[in-house]
């Protein structure tokens, strides 16, 4: 079914007689710049913490961003400052882009040591595209995605982070953890 | 007649320093940070000095470097000289018009008489338009002699609707003559210091159309078709790059002011603040003796005038960034069908109600 919208094309005596449309839209702008440039003065003074206006100044100022916010993805760091990855490879299968390379290393018979760890574990940032596959492909809470979004580099190398760079401890990813638990138990695999 | 020569090189001077030096540099801010404020931004505010950006006010400086270090560059093809002349042709009609514009009243410093007005000619007015209507050989030289199709359309543009304002603006112009019964714009400036004898009171259909046409004149927006960006990539100054450029947009910004500073004098009450005339004010600070009173005098009234100008200003900018651009057959309907008959009617309802009130 043709749906058709009204755009009122045909304009009134009111309308066409031009100066009082003129005048209400000089209304509504000159109150927005009123509105803004009144906001300004308390924030200069220092007795307001906001300017009234959304935009930030972007290095300077930083907004928070929602939990849901996908950044660059990290891997997670135990607190025996050990990475929380078993590396079995989900995420590299997982991962769209193929951006991850994992190479595993084992424990070769010691005690009280972790059974398996990533040896190698690299994801270039210059190809990454940010999808959360990944998380929500581990299946040990190892690799979340940050909300860290200025990994803006000027050679095109520098993109590929190794496991020291990625490595976060789990005390910062706390809220992110969370969030993927809640979102993640709502679905059935 | 040396003291005659130093006054009017001063007030020269004076002219040179609040348009080219002032106004041109700083509306190219102004004109960014309000309509940043407008649409809820915060405009330029990236160029900074050892970390201090000021607002932003650093941008003047900036694009002035800019515009300094760019290649000057002429198209094949294009004529020379002409290339080179237009931008000086259609810079200097928006300062000389100053030349007639009182931006004070009389005052009396050290015995002298001081008319705050470089030449004060019976017929300003009409040196106004006179003169004003000579920028449009600068703009369409510079759409000719550049070579490029674009370049012709905008000035051939340029030509139509300047000079089908020009007649409407001329119009428009024959009610405030009618009422104040001069063409002198010092002593249409004078008359203005009864509140109620203001241009605004005494022709406000008046005052609407000059507004619109003289926002015509300048091609801003609404009326911007000669340069429309989306048509014509930039209209008339497409092949114009650095200091040609610059000066094009200087004569815009130039040109912002002197309307501003015509819509004042002939509608807004010169350089009269509302129900306080000179006298009162005089007497207000006659402990400073004569001279030091007109000094505080003139003061304020230059104040008060630029305050208005500012104002002026102002409102040319609020409307550039509120309304969308008329399409050159609406341009043309406008002037002609709607400001034209509405101005010869607004000429015949002054004269009735001027030989009714006789």
């Amino acid at each position: 079914m043709a749906y058709y919208v009204n755009r009122n094309t045909t304009m009134t005596w009111w309308e066409r007689s031009y100066i009082p449309e003129i005048i209400k839209g000089m209304w509504l702008t000159s109150r927005r710049f009123f509105y803004n440039l009144f906001g300004f003065i308390p924030f200069f003074l220092g007795t307001e913490k906001d300017r009234r206006i959304m935009t930030v100044y972007y290095p300077e100022e930083q907004v928070q961003y929602p939990i849901a916010y996908r950044g660059r993805p990290v891997l997670a760091q135990n607190e025996d400052g050990q990475p929380a990855c078993v590396a079995c490879g989900l995420c590299e299968i997982a991962c769209p882009a193929y951006c991850i390379h994992i190479e595993p290393a084992h424990n070769t018979g010691k005690q009280n040591q972790y059974e398996r760890w990533p040896g190698v574990f690299n994801i270039d940032y210059a190809i990454c595209i940010f999808c959360g596959n990944c998380e929500e492909a581990c299946p040990e809470e190892a690799i979340f995605m940050s909300d860290d979004c200025d990994i803006s580099m000027l050679d095109r190398k520098k993109m590929l982070y190794t496991k020291e760079q990625l490595l976060t401890p789990v005390a910062d990813l706390q809220k992110r953890i969370e969030f993927t638990r809640n979102m993640y138990a709502k679905w059935n695999y | 007649m040396w003291v005659d020569l130093i006054i009017t090189l001063v007030k020269i001077l004076f002219i040179f320093a609040i348009t080219v030096g002032f106004f041109a540099p700083v509306l190219t801010w102004v004109e960014r940070k309000q309509s940043a404020l407008m649409q809820d931004r915060i405009g330029a505010n990236r160029a900074d000095i050892m970390g201090f950006t000021v607002l932003g006010l650093f941008h003047i400086i900036a694009d002035a470097l800019k515009m300094f270090t760019k290649e000057d560059f002429i198209p094949d093809g294009a004529n020379k000289i002409l290339h080179t002349m237009s931008p000086i042709i259609a810079l200097v009609p928006a300062l000389i018009t100053f030349a007639v514009i009182p931006f004070g009243g009389q005052y009396t410093l050290f015995d002298k008489e001081v008319n705050l007005v470089i030449s004060d000619l019976d017929v300003g007015l009409l040196f106004v338009f006179a003169i004003a209507s000579l920028a449009t050989y600068g703009y369409v030289i510079a759409g000719w002699s550049s070579n490029n199709n674009w370049s012709l359309l905008g000035s051939m543009r340029t030509a139509s609707q300047m000079i089908s304002y020009e007649v409407s603006m001329g119009l428009t112009i024959i009610g405030i003559l009618m009422v104040y019964g001069s063409m002198k714009l010092t002593e249409i400036g004078a008359i203005q210091e009864n509140f109620w004898m203001w241009g605004i009171f005494l022709q406000p259909f008046g005052f609407i159309m000059f507004l619109t046409a003289s926002i015509a004149e300048n091609k801003r927006i609404p009326f911007d078709a000669p340069e429309a960006e989306s048509e014509l990539v930039a209209g008339y100054f497409t092949e114009y790059s650095g200091l040609k450029f610059g000066m094009f947009f200087m004569a815009e910004f130039i040109e912002m002011v002197t309307i501003g500073a015509i819509m004042t004098i002939l509608f807004l009450g010169a350089w009269h603040i509302p129900f306080l005339t000179s006298a009162t004010l005089l007497s207000w600070f006659d402990f400073l003796g004569t001279t030091g009173a007109n000094i505080v005098l003139m003061l304020i009234h230059v104040g008060v005038f630029f305050g208005k100008v500012v104002f002026f200003i102002w409102l040319q900018m609020i409307i550039r960034w509120t309304l969308p651009r008329f399409r050159y057959d609406q341009i043309m309907k406008l002037g002609w069908k709607i400001i034209l008959p509405l101005s010869l009617a607004n000429i015949m309802i002054t004269g009735l109600v001027i030989l009714a009130l006789k």
